[in-house]
């Protein structure tokens, strides 16, 4: 009887227990890499008090391939995370055709901070449609890293190179004089979205014929411009300007970021404000030692003159269109928007908040790599987007990866993407 | 009699329905959506993820032109010739030849050929990640440094007899195993009479246990052949493929058109060829040995 009487005291304290768990909704938050869940966790337990809700930050794959993949799957299974990231601002358009993404339009427009959103971050964020999907977190600028230590070092000029026949002639003197790679442009196959995102469209934006979204819907992949932006690959792997054994591998940033470029064995690449924090800064690994001085920043020259600094979002916060809890995410993703958070994520991870007011935030002012980008952030150029961009984005990584291998001239990787991306968006699709 | 009959075969079938239902809802359906899918554009995104459509035979079509889908193949060829039929077979069969005499520290032995299905497929891929990736910090590269030797980048300069290596070194217990349960079926009589006859070692291992394992080895090479074109987590950790698609085995070409490029249609049509592939080379096995299995 006693034993029964047990029992019974025992499931009505479970019942109890599990009815209190379960009054409190419970919003799932799609997050990856340590830095990234470090950043998010030091806001979740405000964000819980303030809303009265449960929060489970859910940790995905870090490779953000691997991370993608993975959310793609459960968007198309629907079982996704209530809210997650697209990871790179070129993925966006097609999960906005995918239809996994809720149009936030008047959410955001209502949104007391709104105002504080830099403009060209809400122009990256307006979507082919005209609607909103995505709430701009972060931004990342991005531009030529190069160890002014080295060139110094050698009597190398540090000057901003002109055009891009100018910094080849700059890579080619820096590879004869210091022997060490001159210049790294993502590419191939396994880096992914950031042969297109770190590396392709950097040569776009100064090319005669810069867009690739067409107003029509359709890709401009049939230009000289593109053509040409090939060739300059082609040119960085001939001339051995560039590291090629690493980028074959299963992760290519590792070496060539991570190792050669602190060793002083690559002496320029393209990268974003992370570099100063993340890759080489005091959140690194294998830091350089007073990175701000040691390396310095070359905007992009355009292909006959002028210069660009690359913007684009960076892992832009989106709410599952199928979430259960659709209102109640929404509120989530604008609390994610506090400058609180986005700071939180700066200093782990050193992209720059897409709000003016982070300015104003002690915490931000002491990311001093990161204040004078912030300040300057309006400036950068940016690449309009379209659906089809991650075929696009795959056809440059396997176009790349055919100059790697040197199978192929720029002719050659221009037939590779046009073909591939006509195989499976029609040849329509492509003009 | 005929009532007794009939519950039988009822017991039978309900003995048999659970692993018929499992097998017609995570193999038989999944396999025909496949067939259907590969009809299609489906993808994981863009505008066919919410519309896809029939496209006839386009994925087909495009398959058989497409360089990569064929270097897979080549390179699936290769590695499951050196891995499964050359490399696993070989070293399988000579372990389970060793084990039947009385050698000392034989449960030892045994043990170590056992350890590397111990560890699972990824834990294993990550291990050798430590011993041949990382240039000179690799441990197979420290090793030969220290006989003076400059070590190659073992995964970017012989990739695929990395591969081929690190597949053979997972898969002789398997070989063994299996070897060694068609050894035991050899009667000793036949062996001890050959032996009495004059019988040098090679002449009976070549004209007795060789034959009258036949039967084994042939179911061998057809689960063999068969696992290792699926094989995909030891490779994929190891290699994604690369360096520029000299690992990729159909397996990850699948994963990579369908998980990275997103194109769910055409890794499907992949799927279903490799799927035919596969059936031909088992009903070729069986048919070609007349062996039933």
């Amino acid at each position: 009887m006693q034993s029964r009487i047990l029992a019974l005291g025992a499931c009505a304290l479970t019942l109890l227990a599990t009815t209190s768990i379960a009054g409190a909704q419970t919003i799932r938050i799609a997050e990856h890499r340590q830095a990234r869940i470090d950043a998010l966790n030091t806001v979740v337990p405000a964000i819980e008090e303030s809303l009265g809700i449960e929060i489970e930050v859910i940790e995905y794959p870090a490779p953000e391939r691997d991370y993608l993949t993975r959310l793609l799957t459960e968007l198309r299974a629907g079982n996704a995370p209530d809210l997650f990231t697209a990871p790179r601002g070129q993925d966006v358009a097609d999960m906005v055709a995918s239809g996994y993404l809720a149009p936030i339009t008047p959410d955001i427009q209502a949104w007391t901070d709104y105002d504080q959103l830099f403009d060209v971050a809400v122009e990256l964020v307006t979507s082919y449609d005209g609607e909103i999907y995505v709430l701009p977190q972060m931004l990342n600028v991005q531009q030529i890293y190069f160890r002014r230590d080295i060139l110094e070092e050698h009597g190398i000029s540090t000057e901003q190179p002109a055009t891009w026949a100018d910094l080849l002639d700059r890579a080619r003197e820096i590879r004869e004089v210091t022997g060490a790679y001159a210049l790294l442009f993502p590419s191939g196959v396994t880096w992914g979205g950031g042969a297109f995102g770190e590396g392709f469209q950097y040569l776009m934006a100064g090319t005669p014929t810069p867009e690739l979204a067409g107003e029509d819907g359709t890709l401009n992949l049939r230009t000289d411009g593109v053509r040409d932006a090939l060739n300059f690959y082609a040119d960085l792997i001939n001339d051995d300007l560039m590291p090629v054994q690493p980028l074959l591998g299963p992760e290519p940033w590792v070496i060539p970021k991570y190792e050669m470029f602190p060793a002083g064995e690559l002496v320029a690449t393209t990268c974003g404000s992370w570099c100063y924090i993340y890759d080489w800064g005091p959140e690194s690994r294998n830091p350089i030692p007073d990175v701000t001085q040691a390396v310095g920043t070359w905007a992009m020259p355009g292909q006959d003159g002028g210069v660009h600094v690359m913007v684009d979002i960076d892992s832009p916060w989106a709410v599952n269109a199928d979430s259960a809890e659709l209102e109640l995410a929404t509120q989530v993703l604008f609390e994610i928007g506090s400058v609180e958070a986005a700071v939180a994520y700066a200093e782990r991870l050193g992209n720059i908040p897409a709000r003016r007011d982070a300015a104003d935030n002690p915490d931000f002012q002491a990311l001093t790599a990161l204040v004078p980008v912030h300040a300057n952030v309006e400036n950068g150029t940016f690449l309009r987007t379209a659906p089809g961009f991650s075929v696009l984005a795959e056809g440059v990584a396997r176009a790349t990866d055919a100059l790697l291998r040197q199978e192929t001239d720029a002719d050659g990787a221009h037939e590779i993407l046009v073909e591939y991306v006509v195989n499976f968006l029609g040849d329509d699709a492509v003009n | 009699m005929k009532h007794r009959r009939r519950t039988a075969a009822w017991q039978l079938n309900l003995l048999l329905f659970p692993s018929a239902l499992i097998l017609a809802l995570f193999i038989i359906y999944p396999a025909l959506y496949s067939v259907y899918m590969s009809f299609t554009n489906e993808a994981l995104v863009g505008p066919s993820a919410r519309n896809p459509s029939l496209v006839g035979f386009r994925n087909y079509l495009r398959l058989f032109g497409d360089a990569e889908f064929w270097n897979a193949l080549y390179v699936t060829l290769v590695f499951v010739v050196g891995s499964a039929i050359i490399g696993q077979f070989v070293l399988g069969l000579a372990s389970a030849l060793a084990l039947t005499r009385r050698i000392r520290f034989r449960s030892l032995f045994s043990v170590f050929i056992l350890l590397p299905n111990a560890a699972p497929e990824v834990v294993a891929g990550f291990m050798w990640i430590s011993m041949l990736a990382g240039g000179d910090n690799a441990t197979l590269s420290r090793i030969v440094m220290f006989f003076g030797i400059t070590p190659p980048d073992w995964l970017q300069v012989f990739p695929l007899w990395m591969i081929i290596i690190v597949n053979t070194w997972r898969g002789i217990a398997t070989a063994m195993i299996l070897l060694s349960a068609g050894l035991s079926t050899i009667p000793q009589d036949v062996l001890e009479a050959a032996r009495i006859d004059g019988a040098r070692p090679f002449q009976i291992f070549r004209r007795i246990t060789l034959p009258l394992m036949l039967p084994t080895i042939v179911l061998y090479m057809l689960i063999s052949a068969v696992s290792t074109i699926a094989v995909f987590g030891l490779i994929y950790t190891l290699t994604r493929g690369g360096p520029g698609g000299a690992t990729e085995l159909v397996s990850i070409y699948i994963y990579n058109q369908s998980f990275t490029a997103f194109q769910l249609g055409y890794g499907a049509a992949v799927s279903v060829i490799v799927l035919l592939i596969s059936m031909a080379i088992g009903i070729a096995y069986v048919r070609m040995m007349a062996v039933k299995v």
